[in-house]
């Protein structure tokens, strides 16, 4: 490019620099969603994988009924296998220092050295010594939650008894990234459920277990055939009761993790790339409007010999400069930002190892990303004007000039309504269609944008408050590890405060049909019961399907075995295989409920009386602490848990996830901002001769705002309807796209968070006028009335 | 007769880059009501400037700008407004009609911003269409008219609020000859019946015979003054 062709460049951009640097600004937010959101689930990704390979996390775990410690050694020359733990695992209660009862697990390792496999990493204190048998290593998530630290002491219960035991370090294990007692419970229950490490030995004597462990972690060597060493090692085992074998991708908290990275990654592809779609739109709009309003300039330039391919050269190394800049905005942004959510989720989800990473790829991308946008936005219409002969290019007839004016259909439906300023607002509004169009589509983006993050935040309200207001309707679950009879059944229910009470059998299932298999924890509750409440989405009522010994299933269960209601499904239980017709697809927010009728289930078991694995209980509010510290108390209680609680755990593991939808809300509220400032502006820009005119003819500010202000109204009148369809339908689709079987989700937005997007989009869009109704303040209006474009 | 524009030692310095550009440099000037006034000069010798001040559009770096007695330049931006509207009226060169307004609510955009008496704004604009000859013109877009009749318009817009003054700049410049003459007329016919003060500004010399005086101007100062007791009709003008 000639030196004054690039001096021009330079000042055009210093002269709109407002609106430059909008344009700049929703580049970079664009690239900056795609870098910090796409680079913060590669670093997700990463950091798990740091944190499994630093600490050795087993590639499978047997679970035996009792093994000698010395049949580690079998295991270990198989081939195939790196390393092998023994350990002895413990599940037991706590009570916490209110005498809340909650559960335990107490895991026996080797003292004075880390385990071969599935080492911890120690956050705080120190290591247990070989000479420490009262010494305890306390996981990261319950210390955090009641505030452990070394020198403290915790009593759990072992063979009934309170055991103190003094905390020496506070750890963080690969088994327990997200807290879960077992593959069927994937809600993280850091306050109800804490892990405890302790000397092998120690545990072995006072558990009563004396050269006895349940558990052997065995690493697999580099390259190993994985099926073929599970096959060996059951072998080696089989003789001890194996009772289960579960490889890693199927252990609780990393398949936990899997679920939540896979609603990231669900979330990391489509978020920017909407964002990036909006700002791709809105640079082709606002390049266009810029590059047509010099019009004149580029007949002069061709009229003074400048070829086609150097004016448009001139005006795509405008937008290209505006494109590179933010891209080098947004991937500085971008860095920031993936390193903030990275560090911020790993922190709160206490993954030790975080790995925070700058990816080229994803730099390149993105600025490619930019570049490519701003070169096809400034393109077309450097190129439709380019090829106009320079004598038409500069044409400066008056009457060419005028933008033609003709009546609104509402001012032909309803001539009388309408005083001259709001037939002129609607007739500015419609005047130039590409111009009302471009306009019409930033206001119905920000409106879509703004929705989609608020209503995502509304949705997941919804969805805690369906479930713990409509569906579950208990106060208390106790589950048993003993089943319970009638009797203990009678006695709950006249417990003081105690005000209903229903059994139910729950117990871990195998799901299977189409040669494919779930494992889920199965309810077998009353059909008429009124603790949990179903919401039949296809299929018969719960009462039917239940008392006709059908199963109920999520939407997502039948999809992951390819079920229909009316199909057979196989449900492998500890009693055997029976097979079950699909009656009913339920709503619920875990994506992977099944229940069965309790006679069903009862039939199943052939128990000779009724047993029983949980009760629900409704009661009093001001007797449910201590309604949970009775039911804990009872034989065989393996855990019991309040609703409230659960709700709290809940909406605590949200706030990671409101934090990123605040994030999201503060992207589109930006956006909103800049692409509405700018089609604010241009539409001033546009007029400013006649502008000017109302002014020296006398027309106040005020009133100048007020048409302007009406036309924006009129614009958002047309644009709020379909922006906010469009919100709620991506955010609909986005919701979906991230339910696993963790949760459910589908949009829910409230009635308010439309009427507050609709208002605060019409908020921005005044806003974004303001700098514009300033500017006709200011306008010179000798010389902005002579002013011919 | 009385003077109702009355200018005083009126500088006006405009700042262009670090240079200093003196379009008017001491300009006395006073012009009586119902006097139609032709300021001729060439480019650069200020009678645009002049205009400007008169009409409020801008304010002199020295000197007063006296109309009906007072001194616009003293007037904030929003009694200036209130001037613009109530006492002025503009014809520009561009001719400058509001383009999603028709005709005739280009001339009841004028007068809604005095009155808001719909009928008082539908009569008055009815006869100014009339006075301009477009009288059945008015549901017309400036699209769907020619530059002269635009121009017409615009006369109409400018008598809209019975202004005191009318200042045209150019307001044949865009428009044949047969067209100017009849604009010209326009205003000549309009400053006789309604005894408005018209002050036009042109470079065309051949314009100056219609007026009842020609104030020529020279690098920012009069250099003439010249009055004439017979001003030619439009029809006699040739360029």
């Amino acid at each position: 490019m000639r030196p004054t062709m690039r001096r021009k460049t330079w000042r055009d951009l210093r002269a709109a620099w407002a609106q430059s640097l909008a344009l700049v600004v929703i580049v970079a937010l664009g690239i900056s969603s795609l870098m910090a959101l796409t680079g913060a689930y590669r670093d997700l990704g990463a950091s798990y994988r740091h944190t499994y390979d630093s600490l050795h996390f087993a590639d499978v775990t047997f679970r035996v009924r009792a093994a000698p410690t010395a049949a580690a050694a079998k295991l270990a020359a198989l081939d195939g296998v790196q390393a092998v733990t023994p350990r002895l695992v413990v599940d037991t209660g706590y009570e916490l220092p209110d005498g809340v009862p909650i559960r335990a697990r107490l895991i026996g390792i080797a003292s004075g050295q880390q385990p071969a496999v599935n080492q911890v990493y120690l956050l705080e204190g120190e290591f247990l010594s070989s000479d420490d048998p009262q010494g305890v290593l306390v996981e990261s998530h319950f210390a955090k939650a009641y505030g452990l630290h070394p020198g403290d002491t915790v009593t759990p219960i072992i063979m009934g008894k309170k055991t103190p035991l003094t905390v020496r370090g506070i750890v963080a294990s690969p088994e327990y990234l997200i807290v879960s007692p077992s593959r069927q419970e994937v809600m993280p229950s850091a306050r109800t459920f804490g892990v405890f490490f302790v000397a092998l030995n120690e545990l072995q004597r006072l558990t009563n277990a004396q050269g006895k462990v349940n558990e052997f972690c065995l690493l697999f060597t580099p390259h190993a055939d994985a099926d073929a060493v599970v096959k060996a090692a059951r072998a080696v085992l089989t003789p001890y009761g194996v009772e289960s074998a579960t490889l890693a991708k199927d252990q609780p908290s990393a398949a936990a993790l899997k679920l939540d990275l896979e609603g990231y990654r669900e979330m990391s592809n489509t978020i920017p790339a909407l964002i990036l779609l909006v700002a791709a739109l809105s640079l082709y709009v606002m390049l266009g409007r810029m590059v047509r309003s010099q019009r004149q300039q580029i007949g002069l330039m061709r009229a003074l010999g400048y070829s086609r391919r150097q004016v448009a050269a001139h005006y795509l190394a405008f937008a290209l400069l505006i494109g590179a800049t933010g891209a080098v905005v947004g991937a500085g942004l971008g860095v920031l930002l993936a390193r903030g959510i990275t560090t911020a989720y790993a922190t709160e989800l206490g993954i030790p190892l975080i790995q925070v990473r700058f990816y080229p790829d994803l730099l390149l991308e993105g600025v490619l990303i930019s570049l490519m946008l701003a070169a096809l936005a400034g393109w077309g219409p450097t190129r439709a004007i380019s090829r106009l002969r320079p004598a038409q290019a500069m044409r400066l007839n008056p009457v060419e000039a005028l933008a033609r004016g003709r009546r609104t259909l509402l001012e032909r439906l309803l001539p009388w309504t309408f005083s001259l300023t709001v037939r002129m607002a609607l007739r500015n509004a419609f005047r130039a269609r590409r111009r009302a169009a471009s306009t019409w589509i930033s206001i119905v983006f920000a409106v879509m944008l703004v929705l989609m993050s608020w209503g995502m935040w509304d949705s997941m309200n919804y969805m805690l408050d369906r479930n713990f207001r409509q569906i579950e309707r208990w106060d208390a679950l106790a589950v048993f590890s003993q089943p319970q009879t009638s009797d203990a059944l009678n006695d709950v229910r006249h417990w003081e405060g105690v005000r209903e009470v229903t059994p139910a059998l729950v117990f871990p299932v195998t799901l299977k049909a189409d040669g494919q298999h779930k494992d889920v924890l199965l309810s077998a509750l009353p059909p008429d019961q009124t603790m949990h409440r179903w919401f039949v989405l296809d299929g018969v009522s719960p009462l039917k399907a239940l008392q006709d010994g059908g199963v109920l299933l999520t939407p997502l269960l039948a999809q992951n075995l390819s079920l229909n209601v009316g199909d057979t499904l196989t449900v492998q239980t500890p009693f055997g295989d029976k097979k079950v017709v699909l009656r009913g697809l339920v709503d619920e927010l875990y994506g992977s409920n099944a229940f069965v009728g309790l006679d069903t289930a009862e039939a199943w078991t052939g128990a000779p009386v009724a047993v029983y694995t949980a009760f629900y209980v409704r009661a009093e509010a001001d007797r449910l602490t201590a309604l949970k510290k009775d039911l804990f108390r009872l034989p065989g209680a393996a855990s019991a848990t309040l609703k409230r609680d659960m709700e709290r755990d809940w909406r605590s593991l949200m706030n990671l996830f409101y934090v990123f939808m605040g994030f999201l809300a503060v992207f589109a509220g930006g956006m909103a901002f800049a692409v509405l400032f700018n089609a604010m502006t241009v539409n001033v820009l546009e007029r400013e001769r006649e502008l000017a005119t109302m002014r020296a003819i006398g027309a106040s500010l005020r009133r100048i705002a007020a048409m302007l202000a009406l036309e924006t109204v009129v614009l958002w009148l047309l644009a709020v309807a379909p922006g906010l369809f469009l919100g709620w339908y991506v955010g609909d689709a986005m919701m979906r796209s991230f339910s696993t079987e963790l949760m459910t989700l589908q949009a829910h937005i409230e009635t308010h968070s439309y009427v507050l997007t609709a208002v605060g989009v019409l908020i921005t869009a005044l806003l974004g006028a303001l700098p514009a109704i300033r500017r006709v303040g200011k306008l010179n209006l000798a010389e902005a009335t002579k002013i011919l474009t | 007769m009385s003077a109702i524009i009355r200018l005083e030692n009126v500088t006006k310095t405009y700042p262009m880059g670090e240079v200093e550009v003196h379009a008017l440099r001491g300009l006395n000037l006073e012009v009586p009501q119902g006097q139609f006034v032709v300021l001729l000069g060439p480019s650069g010798s200020g009678k645009t400037t002049t205009l400007n001040l008169i009409g409020g559009l801008d304010r002199p770096t020295e000197g007063k700008v006296v109309v009906e007695g007072e001194d616009i330049a003293r007037l904030n931006d929003r009694r200036l407004t209130q001037y613009r509207a109530a006492k002025v009226g503009f014809v520009f060169q561009f001719f400058n009609l509001i383009p999603t307004l028709t005709a005739a609510e280009n001339i009841a955009f004028a007068l809604e911003l005095v009155t808001r008496d719909r009928k008082a704004i539908q009569e008055r604009t009815a006869a100014l269409l009339a006075l301009v000859g477009l009288a059945n013109r008015g549901n017309h877009f400036p699209s769907q008219l020619s530059g002269g009749e635009q121009q017409r318009v615009a006369i109409a817009r400018a008598l809209a609020n019975r202004p005191s003054i009318v200042l045209a700049d150019e307001p044949t410049g865009n428009l044949d000859v047969e067209t100017g003459r009849q604009v010209l007329q326009a205003l000549r016919d309009l400053n006789r019946q309604e005894g408005v003060t018209v002050v036009l500004v042109t470079h065309n010399t051949a314009i100056a015979p219609l007026a009842d005086r020609v104030v020529r101007l020279h690098n920012g100062t009069v250099a003439s003054d010249e009055h004439n007791p017979h001003p030619a009709p439009a029809s006699a003008l040739n360029w």
